[in-house]
């Protein structure tokens, strides 16, 4: 159940470059909507918020609501003028986070 | 099944291999033409009695028949005779066409007119927005909604009536609506209208792990072979290269297997080899057996499909699998050739129906729409419960000899597994 | 298809397998309304201009619980003049609420891509609004699918 969040952007850039950047975490993303089938409402539990930052400064972040699909996916761009480390972060509702970071090589 | 301990033959069978492996001999053991995989014999692939997966329609269809069972009731000989016009509510016959829990609606085949918004009507069978002005009389209207095999027996078209999705008044109520129709159908968008609706294109990259989470059994497969059993062996005790030994045995899957006295597929095998060597227990249509199913397609992506059908019976299984393909099934009494033959590149309601080339060569696949992987057998088993029939085992031979023909049909397209698909 | 309710079977199509994906199941259906009371919020009254913002959808979506969705705003993205936040909602869903992107100059383009659920055919709108304070808007009609098979 626990697989690693994917990531997919470039290792390196040139100074200046926006990268594409996707991500996608593996998260039944329970809408709170359903019912189960004794009729009783499924406990919403869902990723709220998604962010990424770059060494330390915000580049873009996402409030999610249970209308974003199973397996949240995010594809966005960064611009870097700098080598350094991308973190991303996903928050559960139960608060849970999970992270993972990538590094960039900037020419 | 549960004994899981190994037989002497396959002990010595596994013992020889890891000889040979060790001897650097690239293994023929993933060549079944050159070594016979020792496979487990007796017990069988899935659980019996098989039962239906939770969360799927509970419906009992035992009265109708099923891939490996006769016992629909034998169609009427003479349409039934009216004794007077018919008389009934046009309005309520124009809810009942379209309403979707009565087998899906006479509006995923036909277009009718103002029915149901006019919201994307299929186009399997004859647009009937001006049947009003045919001249049709009642009781052949009558007949063709509640039993059409008295005027067509081969008729893609339920028994609607004969069938119990509709009763007497039901059915006068439905043809007193088809009496007001007399003009053209006008749609909201061109999307809507079945001869100018685009034709689905599937684009996504099926084998990018952030767009298809089946890939991700690949990784877990490769873990799984490498895991030794209690029994001390891995799947890699003897198939020590697997990237080179698969790439292209399961392109020619299923084959005839003699021992079994049936047709094997790649699901099967994986239970059934897996049993009779490590000792894993990789029943079909467990996380465990999906995944390795998915691997071995995968290693073998890129490859042509080409099934071996060269014995009396490989081509005696094939001939099975032909007219299964053909039989009439369940409540709504359909053969896979009405949907993927006669019906093949039209819409059913908002759902193009493929023709039998094209779908097999992306199974295992991930669903988009229930987060999952499916095999073929799977496939196979929700199309006949959606057609309301009886879903047979996955190990079932009758699905065997209808994979063994869909792999013929599919000869030569290149498999690229997992897919992705709604 | 149990106790799902006839809009959950309309979203489900012909999968059956209801129970153990994440799609709606309730009856309680957002009125346009709602949407527009969260655009109001967004917006702090304001109205938005047309123009500026693109939504990419496929018109038609085989079902309704896995719908790529693409939006772009034309700016250029620099520290005194950038989109801040796009506001996302659905106008035919239990809840209008999509998602909300946050964008800062580091983003280097205002563009967002992610996978979203439709209980049924409905508009899509999205709100720019930028470092200025001015807003920008557009929508776009996607259909969900309908299966043949029924429930």
């Amino acid at each position: 159940m626990a697989e690693k969040p994917r990531l997919k952007l470039p290792k390196e850039a040139k100074k200046g470059d926006v990268i594409e950047i996707k991500t996608l975490l593996a998260h039944t993303m329970e809408s709170g909507q359903r019912k189960d089938k004794d009729g009783k409402t499924i406990p919403r539990k869902i990723i709220n918020k998604f962010t990424c930052e770059f060494n330390g400064k915000p580049v873009f972040s996402t409030t999610l609501e249970p209308a974003i699909a199973a397996n949240p996916y995010m594809q966005f761009y960064a611009k870097v003028t700098e080598s350094g480390t991308f973190k991303f972060t996903w928050t559960d509702d139960d608060g849970s986070v999970t992270t993972a970071e990538e590094k960039i090589t900037v020419a | 099944m549960r004994e899981g301990i190994l037989s002497g033959n396959a002990v010595a069978l596994i013992v020889a291999g890891a000889v040979l492996a060790s001897g650097s001999q690239a293994l023929a053991q993933a060549t079944p033409a050159k070594r016979e995989a020792p496979i487990e014999l007796k017990a069988d692939a899935s659980p019996r009695p098989w039962k239906r997966y939770p969360g799927w329609p509970a419906r009992d269809y035992s009265k109708y028949n099923t891939l490996a069972n006769l016992a629909t009731p034998p169609a009427p000989k003479e349409p039934r005779k009216l004794t007077g016009p018919i008389t009934g509510d046009a309005k309520k016959g124009a809810e009942l066409v379209a309403d979707r829990a009565r087998g899906g609606s006479c509006l995923a085949c036909h277009v009718m007119g103002p029915a149901g918004g006019a919201n994307l009507p299929g186009n399997v069978a004859p647009d009937l927005s001006e049947i009003g002005n045919a001249g049709r009389e009642d009781e052949w209207l009558f007949n063709y909604v509640y039993d059409a095999r008295v005027y067509n027996p081969e008729t893609v078209m339920p028994p609607w009536g004969s069938h119990g999705f509709f009763d007497e008044a039901e059915i006068n109520d439905i043809v007193a609506f088809l009496k007001t129709l007399k003009s053209p159908a006008v749609f909201k968008t061109e999307l809507d209208n079945p001869e100018k609706r685009p034709v689905p294109v599937e684009k996504r990259d099926n084998l990018d792990p952030i767009e298809n989470p089946a890939m991700w059994a690949v990784e877990k497969a490769e873990a799984l072979f490498k895991q030794r059993t209690a029994s001390g062996f891995a799947c890699a005790t003897c198939h020590n290269d697997p990237k080179t030994q698969f790439k292209t045995w399961a392109a020619a899957m299923p084959k005839w297997e003699p021992r079994l006295n049936k047709v094997l597929g790649v699901e099967e095998f994986i239970t059934r080899h897996a049993k009779a060597t490590t000792g894993a227990d990789w029943m079909m249509e467990t996380d465990d057996n999906r995944a390795m199913s998915v691997y071995l397609h995968f290693l073998a992506n890129g490859e042509p499909i080409k099934v071996d059908t060269a014995s009396a019976e490989a081509k005696a299984a094939i001939a099975r699998g032909v007219e299964l393909s053909k039989r009439k099934v369940g409540q709504l009494n359909m053969a896979c050739t009405d949907c993927h033959g006669i019906a093949a590149n039209k819409w059913i309601r908002g759902q193009w129906l493929g023709e039998p080339k094209g779908q097999y060569d992306h199974f295992p696949t991930w669903r988009t729409n229930l987060l999952a992987i499916w095999d073929i057998r799977q496939r196979f088993q929700w199309c006949q419960v959606n057609i309301r029939a009886d879903e047979l085992p996955p190990d079932a031979k009758e699905y065997g000899d209808l994979e063994f023909y869909l792999a013929t049909q599919n000869e030569g397209l290149k498999l690229s597994v997992p897919g992705i698909r709604h | 298809m149990r106790q799902l309710s006839r809009r959950a079977a309309l979203l489900l199509g012909a999968s059956g397998a209801a129970l153990t994906i994440a799609g709606w199941n309730s009856d309680a259906f957002a009125a346009a309304k709602d949407a527009a009371d969260d655009i109001a919020k967004f917006t702090g009254g304001k109205t938005a201009e047309k123009g500026k913002v693109s939504i990419e959808l496929p018109e038609i979506a085989e079902n309704g619980n896995t719908v790529p969705l693409s939006i772009a705003v034309d700016s250029p993205m620099t520290a005194d003049n950038y989109v801040t936040d796009v506001l996302v909602v659905a106008d035919g869903n239990p809840r209008p609420g999509v998602a909300t992107f946050h964008f800062s100059p580091l983003s280097g383009k205002a563009e967002a891509s992610t996978r979203i659920r439709l209980a049924t055919t409905q508009n899509i709108i999205a709100v720019a609004k930028t470092s200025k304070g001015e807003f920008f808007t557009a929508q776009k009609l996607v259909k969900v699918t309908i299966g043949g098979c029924g429930g």
